[in-house]
């Protein structure tokens, strides 16, 4: 990171600084919580001081920036001030980027690198598309999950484009870990919002298809179960009449050794919103069913039950929801 | 760490250290971080008056928040207040709140000329928590400013910026502008309704908020959600069957999500399929405590689980067995205090202070 040696020659031996006074931080008389800080931190943060008081927006006060980024990336005003500097020196944006690259590499969980991202990349406009696209990629090749290059991604979309391959990513992170629910996440955010698709309503079919298929591979992954149910947003109706998500259940109850509770779960909505349960599933539902209860207890009260046996860690919510079942619910 | 002779114990059965909360360990943990934080904080330094926060108010939830000075306390946090130079300023499109520290509060300067101030709405947030903690009278504060000037930071979507000069926005400083608002007891700063509409558009498909519209349900992010229309007055108190049917959010999906939060091993996770860490305990924890619904999750497991994160030092990891540090150890202490562990001060969940703190007493 910076071009003398191993050990960082201290600014106040380096020529190039000499005519420049530092500032020291002015704690006051009695500061609360003193950190303590190393004497580099404070020696650049003084000579930070100095540049940012002079408002000198120089090539050396931008190597400056990088320095103090390097010791405190989340310290907003050094950024602030380079962004000052960048625009009064009109530097190339694509080598800010390779910097951020490098800044992002060693912390990439902080909020400013994120922001100083998107202000470059917004300013380079479509041309930044494919680079920060490939950027996040490389973030995900790491942490699939990091938050900051998820909202990051989608705004690149967003404001950008870069929509055409991204339902296949989607698929092929999914592809390495089912359990991806930032993944899976992102693959709402596409069906949804997607120019190029036709959106929810087009696609609940073929999306349902690919959802069951993930919940029948595994049955305990929560995610898909989720995807599932917002595929049909605010329309709890179609989800009663699908005869997909019906199915999907039945075979997932009806399934040994697999955990039931997503499945039960569901049901227990469907049940809520007006399912007439078939034969079938109320064999299903009493094959599940430990003792014998009491023949003809109405199927949500039972399915409760079940819930209440088989996720004990959440007995007192199910008991709850079995107190609050709508009066009319079967 | 041997400080008791062995056979002290006044029952040689009792449980270690490790399988019951140890309050005076983390009294002495606080006390320590307050006197000299270590370097590795350094790079936090930007933001030392939220590090004080965790500090002074985990103090407070610990009740040893009069082993401070508060006299000292008020004034240094009075001092990173930023004030225009004059009313006409006001206008100028800059927020006056509280800086996060000394290095981002440049004051008028030899010739005159006047830096433009880096004041920062968590740090405005966290400045009036604390000075609630230790009981100032936040009607003596020019709060006049913060609030004229607070409504330079809200969005045309609804959201707020944490600075004038630029940066993410998002549900996080929904939240601080909501709490400042209502720790001035003043909403005069913010369009509550365009706010909320924010917060309605960041609910997900599956019932938790993201940071953002259409980013992935998050705990930290949905308690800023459920935390800021708490205070905001758009959930009613209660049982959540209550508040159920005439919300404007998704109540029993996110009630279901929270709770499905809570894994295998007790502690809570942030989102699906990630690994429990101490401070979801409360953050979504306090979620379900708004919803009143905090009587559902297994308590025990809960508890065995953060006891794990608890440092032999004091204080709590993020996970188990890792070195503790300031901010989980203050979600772990407000985890605990959500739990009733004795010898706790009760805390007022929407507010992240101590239950006393916030009204005043």
């Amino acid at each position: 990171m910076n071009s003398h040696g191993d050990h960082k020659m201290p600014l106040s031996q380096r020529p190039e600084w000499s005519d420049v006074t530092p500032v020291p931080q002015e704690d006051g008389p009695n500061p609360v919580l003193p950190i303590s800080l190393t004497d580099d931190f404070r020696e650049t943060m003084d000579y930070f001081r100095a540049v940012y008081l002079a408002d000198e927006r120089s090539p050396r006060a931008l190597g400056l920036t990088a320095e103090a980024i390097a010791l405190n990336a989340a310290n907003y005003t050094v950024w602030q001030f380079r962004r000052l500097i960048l625009e009064s020196l009109e530097a190339d944006l694509h080598e800010e980027l390779d910097f951020v690259d490098v800044v992002a590499s060693s912390n990439s969980k902080n909020y400013q690198i994120w922001h100083h991202r998107r202000w470059a990349a917004e300013k380079l406009g479509a041309e930044a598309t494919s680079r920060e696209l490939e950027f996040t990629k490389k973030v995900f090749s790491a942490d699939a999950k990091h938050y900051h290059a998820w909202s990051h991604r989608q705004w690149v979309l967003q404001a950008l484009g870069g929509w055409e391959d991204e339902l296949a990513y989607c698929q092929q992170l999914l592809e390495v870990d089912i359990f991806n629910n930032s993944a899976w996440n992102q693959r709402y955010f596409v069906i949804t919002r997607s120019p190029l698709l036709g959106g929810l309503e087009t696609m609940r079919d073929s999306e349902v298809s690919y959802t069951a298929e993930a919940i029948i591979s595994k049955p305990e992954n929560e995610s898909p179960w989720r995807y599932l149910r917002g595929l049909f947003k605010n329309d709890m109706q179609s989800l009663v009449n699908d005869p997909q998500v019906l199915s999907l259940c039945l075979t997932v109850l009806k399934a040994e050794n697999v955990s039931h509770v997503f499945a039960l779960s569901m049901l227990l909505d469907l049940l809520c919103h007006g399912l007439q349960p078939s034969e079938e599933l109320k064999n299903a539902i009493r094959a599940l069913t430990s003792e014998a209860g009491p023949p003809g207890s109405d199927l949500a009260r039972t399915v409760c039950s079940v819930l209440e046996r088989v996720d004990p860690m959440r007995i007192n919510y199910w008991k709850w929801r079995k107190s609050t079942l709508p009066s009319q619910v079967v | 760490m041997e400080d008791s002779p062995p056979g002290s114990s006044p029952d040689s059965n009792s449980p270690s250290r490790a399988e019951s909360f140890d309050r005076d360990r983390h009294v002495f943990f606080l006390q320590m971080m307050y006197q000299l934080m270590p370097s590795q904080y350094q790079g936090q330094e930007i933001n030392r008056l939220t590090l004080a926060y965790f500090a002074v108010s985990g103090l407070h939830i610990l009740r040893s928040v009069d082993s401070l000075h508060k006299e000292e306390i008020i004034s240094w946090v009075l001092s990173l207040q930023a004030h225009p130079m004059n009313e006409d300023l006001l206008n100028d499109g800059q927020f006056y709140g509280f800086h996060g520290s000394r290095s981002s509060q440049f004051q008028k300067i030899d010739n005159g000329v006047w830096m433009s101030n880096g004041s920062h709405l968590a740090s405005t947030y966290c400045a009036l928590a604390i000075l609630k903690t230790v009981g100032h009278d936040l009607s003596v504060t020019d709060s006049e400013t913060i609030l004229k000037s607070l409504k330079n930071l809200q969005q045309p979507d609804g959201s707020f910026m944490p600075i004038h000069s630029g940066a993410e926005t998002d549900l996080r400083f929904v939240y601080c502008a909501a709490a400042i608002s209502s720790m001035l007891g003043n909403w005069s700063g913010m369009d509550r309704e365009m706010a909320k509409e924010y917060i309605i558009n960041c609910q997900s498909y599956d019932g938790g908020f993201g940071l953002t519209p259409g980013s992935e349900s998050h705990g930290g992010a949905t308690y800023c959600a459920v935390a800021s229309l708490q205070l905001m007055g758009y959930i009613e108190d209660g049982l959540p069957s209550k508040s159920a049917s005439s919300c404007i959010i998704d109540v029993p999906l996110l009630l279901d999500w929270s709770l499905q939060r809570q894994a295998a091993d007790g502690g809570f996770q942030g989102r699906p399929n990630k690994p429990t860490d101490t401070c979801y305990a409360f953050w979504v924890g306090g979620v379900l405590r708004i919803l009143g619904a905090y009587q559902f999750i297994d308590k025990t497991a809960l508890h065995k689980f953060l006891l794990t994160c608890q440092s032999e030092y004091g204080g709590f990891s993020k996970l188990p067995g890792q070195l503790p540090d300031l901010y989980h150890s203050f979600y772990g202490f407000s985890a605990f205090s959500l739990l009733e562990k004795p010898g706790l001060h009760p805390i007022r969940v929407e507010l992240g202070i101590a239950d006393n703190a916030a009204i005043g007493l």
